[in-house]
């Protein structure tokens, strides 16, 4: 297990790396930079070239990548072009917004999907199992942004229960904290909760029928125990999958959530800097974001082996 | 229970309530610090701050964030009179040759310095030597001088009756007066400390960077006597703290007005404007009369538009109307215009205006384009997909163009992408191009010397190059008028030309309504900044 754990740790090293080269690249092969966009519309040619050549970015492209690299290898993500602002300063400024969302979010569609699919799967075929299905469809079909609006205009403008936009951190009390991520958790959670939804109700499904839990069911076994206790414990390599690749998608799906619900996480960070083409702030949150990825990954495969005894490393 | 178990558990409920009240500290002491809601503005602008040196760049957020911090010898008023600000009394000498002004008395910085001459002058240097209109001023200054620590005047090589406009006006960089310490960096390099003596104070704690900015009023600011007027009079914070929250989405920035999460919105989408209409809680306002004109530039270095045929069939191919419908829909918030200074402004006049009676005339346009010899070549128009007008526009005269048998070429980015390119001065088929379409603030373009399109300086001036010997000798003359009707007088002369020569076409001008709640008066209407000192909340 532990050299296991630690083969893969160094494979996460490799794919950082991987990723800041091709990131470094596409960025920087691709059209525009700062310089122009800082200089303003009215700035002159000259102007431009000599913004450009303050800021390092008419150096050849190597020297760039070994300026950017040397000073990652040290733990230095580099500091913002526009801001002056470390970069590691910003992403420290911005992660708890995007880690109290992501929270939220994974927790809310958890509960749900997992309540949902389970209950989908013990009453396969009727009623229950088809309102869940429909909703889960329904609930994976529609774009995010376009729950994020509706919830708005329902919750926030018509009946005034809850804010249109904006963070407040934990400090300033629980309830300021949670009455602003409600409206984004739900808008960002229902795809997860029809996803997981969906998977559970399958996995459970086989599970059922197999022959041990006629067995339970024949001895007398509680509803509950069997399902929960019983039967979703041995569903849930591919449950746990799933939600591993849902905490992974999630990435993409903060970006837009923080976007229409104003609150100013990772998300938001990385969108403003593509516009602008802070390289710094965008190599470094990508390069943060391969890394979560990667080690979300590792947890998952750890958790095979608590989930299914046969599994091991 | 053991006695040990207890106390364990008690630590652990001492130690937990100790966590959280430390945790929750720094909230509470915000919550103290804080400025009441009824005494702070919370105002949603048309983009992100992303550089806080307002002269090191000419992009607007930075000079609404100057406006708020730093203080300006004279200033446009309501009326786009420039008035003085920092300065008490001026004069020009016989000759015309000396200006001599002198501060007002009492001026400090927020860090409680007094503001002297020395810090004047180098800031008036750092600004020059990033403006245009600043380095066409200092063509003609040979020294600016200390007389004493409220005094200085500018010494010229010859009469330059442009010069107090220069100083006050609001196209970017404004000429913000800040600490002789900040003052004396390279101009090629940012500031890195944010101290004026304007009516607000930058609060950096407070300060989120890309998230929100935050302004507390300068309890030592020292205002005119005057009444307040746009960048002019009186400056008087009536509010404690003023906030620019960034908001990347318009359809949260509207719910958030009209629920009253935030009190200012500068640029609803003007599709948006009816539902805004409709909100008797909202009041909808024209801040900046003179608004904005698009306009597409022409390449003067590569055919076909070397060729001033080429240029002009472009004068006759486009109609005004088609780009203003596309982008703005409302006729009530657009106009058409074909003076080469905007319309509704002083400079505004309808010499050489022909082409526009007739405009469009795609045949006319066709018969200019043989005529210039254009035989078929690809003609390469830069188009900004992510701005709404740049997008729609390139998409009509790519259209217009390939009406009358043009083989253009559409190259599509984002608008860092144009930007980019567009100081490319190679061949359109080596990473140049032909055609490129953006808009200027109708107050720059109101004058010649602010707006650097209008330069027709060759490879000096701005993107697209044009070069004309008669424009340059006008726009001289134009600076070194004194009267109003002189200058007026001029600007015929220059627009006659102009439209002979054609160093642009315009695609008509609009204006952008901003939207607040009701409760939030005195707001002053001026091109190129919005105000926050005279703003209440009641």
């Amino acid at each position: 297990m532990l050299a296991f754990i630690i083969r893969r740790l160094a494979s996460t090293v490799l794919v950082m790396a991987l990723v800041g080269v091709f990131i470094f690249l596409l960025l920087h092969l691709s059209p525009g930079d700062a310089a122009a966009i800082i200089a303003g519309d009215n700035a002159t040619g000259e102007q431009i070239a000599s913004i450009r050549k303050s800021l390092g970015l008419d150096d050849p492209l190597h020297v760039q990548f070994w300026r950017w690299a040397a000073r990652v290898l040290v733990g230095d993500l580099g500091i913002s072009i526009f801001s002056n602002v470390p970069v590691a300063t910003l992403i420290g400024q911005r992660i708890w917004p995007t880690l109290s969302l992501s929270f939220t979010t994974i927790v809310l569609a958890v509960t749900l999907a997992v309540g949902a699919g389970v209950l989908a799967a013990w009453k396969a075929g009727s009623w229950i199992d088809r309102v869940v299905m429909i909703l889960s469809v329904v609930s994976f079909s529609v774009p995010v942004f376009v729950v994020g609006y509706v919830l708005i205009y329902v919750f926030a403008i018509t009946l005034r229960w809850l804010p249109v936009q904006g963070y407040t951190p934990i400090a300033e009390g629980l309830w300021p904290w949670a009455r602003h991520l409600v409206l984004p958790s739900v808008a960002l959670g229902l795809a997860y909760v029809a996803l997981i939804a969906r998977i559970t109700r399958t996995a459970m499904l086989d599970v059922l029928a197999e022959d041990y839990m006629r067995t339970a069911r024949a001895k007398g076994v509680a509803t509950g125990p069997m399902l929960f206790k019983h039967a979703l414990k041995s569903a849930g390599v591919p449950i746990v999958t799933v939600i591993g690749i849902g905490i992974a998608l999630l990435i993409g799906g903060v970006v837009i959530t923080e976007t229409v619900f104003n609150i100013p996480g990772i998300g938001r960070l990385v969108v403003d800097a593509i516009a602008k083409r802070d390289y710094p702030i965008i190599q470094g949150v990508i390069l943060l974001f391969s890394g979560v990825y990667v080690i979300v990954n590792l947890l998952v495969d750890l958790s095979y082996s608590l989930l299914d005894p046969r599994i091991r490393y | 229970m053991t006695k040990r178990a207890a106390s364990s558990r008690r630590t652990f409920l001492k130690t937990g309530l100790a966590a959280t009240a430390a945790v929750a500290a720094p909230g509470r002491l915000t919550a103290q610090t804080t400025p009441a809601a009824a005494k702070t503005v919370r105002a949603v602008m048309h983009g992100d701050l992303t550089v806080l040196d307002p002269i090191w760049t000419t992009a607007n957020m930075s000079a609404y964030h100057g406006a708020m911090l730093y203080d300006t010898l004279f200033g446009i008023d309501g009326n786009l009179e420039t008035k003085p600000q920092m300065v008490s009394k001026w004069g020009l000498s016989d000759d015309k040759k000396t200006w001599t002004f002198e501060l007002r008395d009492g001026l400090k910085f927020t860090d409680g310095t007094a503001l002297t001459s020395d810090d004047v002058i180098a800031s008036l240097r750092r600004w020059a030597a990033r403006d245009g209109a600043g380095q066409h001023m200092m063509q003609r200054v040979s020294e600016i001088a200390k007389k004493d620590d409220r005094t200085l005047a500018f010494i010229l090589k010859e009469p330059y009756g442009y010069l107090v406009d220069a100083l006050g006006k609001t196209s970017t960089p404004v000429c913000y007066i800040m600490r002789k310490k900040e003052a004396e960096t390279n101009p090629m390099e940012k500031i890195t400390a944010y101290v004026g003596s304007g009516p607000f104070t930058f609060n950096e704690t407070e300060t989120k960077q890309g998230a929100r900015y935050v302004y507390d009023r300068n309890p030592n600011y020292v205002p005119r006597a005057e009444p307040a007027s746009g960048l002019a009079g009186g400056k008087i914070a009536k509010v404690d703290r003023v906030i620019f929250e960034n908001m990347a989405d318009s359809q949260t920035a509207l719910a958030a007005l009209q629920a009253g999460e935030i009190d200012f919105y500068e640029t609803p989408p003007i599709d948006l404007i009816g539902q805004l209409e409709g909100d008797k809680n909202l009041t909808l306002e024209v801040m900046n009369k003179t608004g904005n004109i698009g306009w597409l530039r022409m390449n003067f270095l590569h055919p076909p538009f070397n060729n001033v045929d080429a240029r002009r069939a472009m004068l006759y191919l486009l109609n005004q109307e088609d780009f203003m419908k596309a982008s703005f829909g409302n006729a009530k918030y657009y106009n058409k215009c074909s003076s080469n200074f905007g319309c509704g402004v002083p400079m505004q006049n309808d010499a050489n205006i022909g082409w526009f009676k007739e405009a469009p005339n795609p045949a006319k346009a066709k018969e200019l384009l043989q005529k210039a010899g254009y035989k078929g070549e690809p003609i390469l128009l830069m188009q900004a997909t992510n701005i709404d007008f740049m997008r729609n526009s390139a998409d009509l005269v790519a259209g217009a163009l390939r009406a009358i048998g043009v083989n253009v070429q559409v190259a599509a980015s984002d608008w860092g992408g144009v930007v980019n390119r567009r100081a490319v001065k190679a061949a359109p088929d080596q990473g140049g191009w032909n055609l490129f379409i953006t808009w200027a603030d109708g107050n720059a373009v109101s004058n010649p010397i602010a707006l650097a399109g209008h330069a027709a300086t060759g490879e000096k001036a701005w993107f697209g190059w044009p070069s004309d010997a008669k424009n340059e000798e006008l726009r001289d003359k134009w600076a070194v008028a004194g009267s109003l009707a002189e200058k007026q007088a001029i600007a015929r002369e220059l627009q006659d030309n102009a439209w002979n020569f054609v160093p642009h076409v315009w695609l008509g001008q609009w204006v952008a309504p901003t939207a607040r709640r009701k409760n939030l008066t005195g707001m002053l209407a001026v091109p190129g900044v919005i105000p926050f000192w005279n703003v209440a909340k009641t």
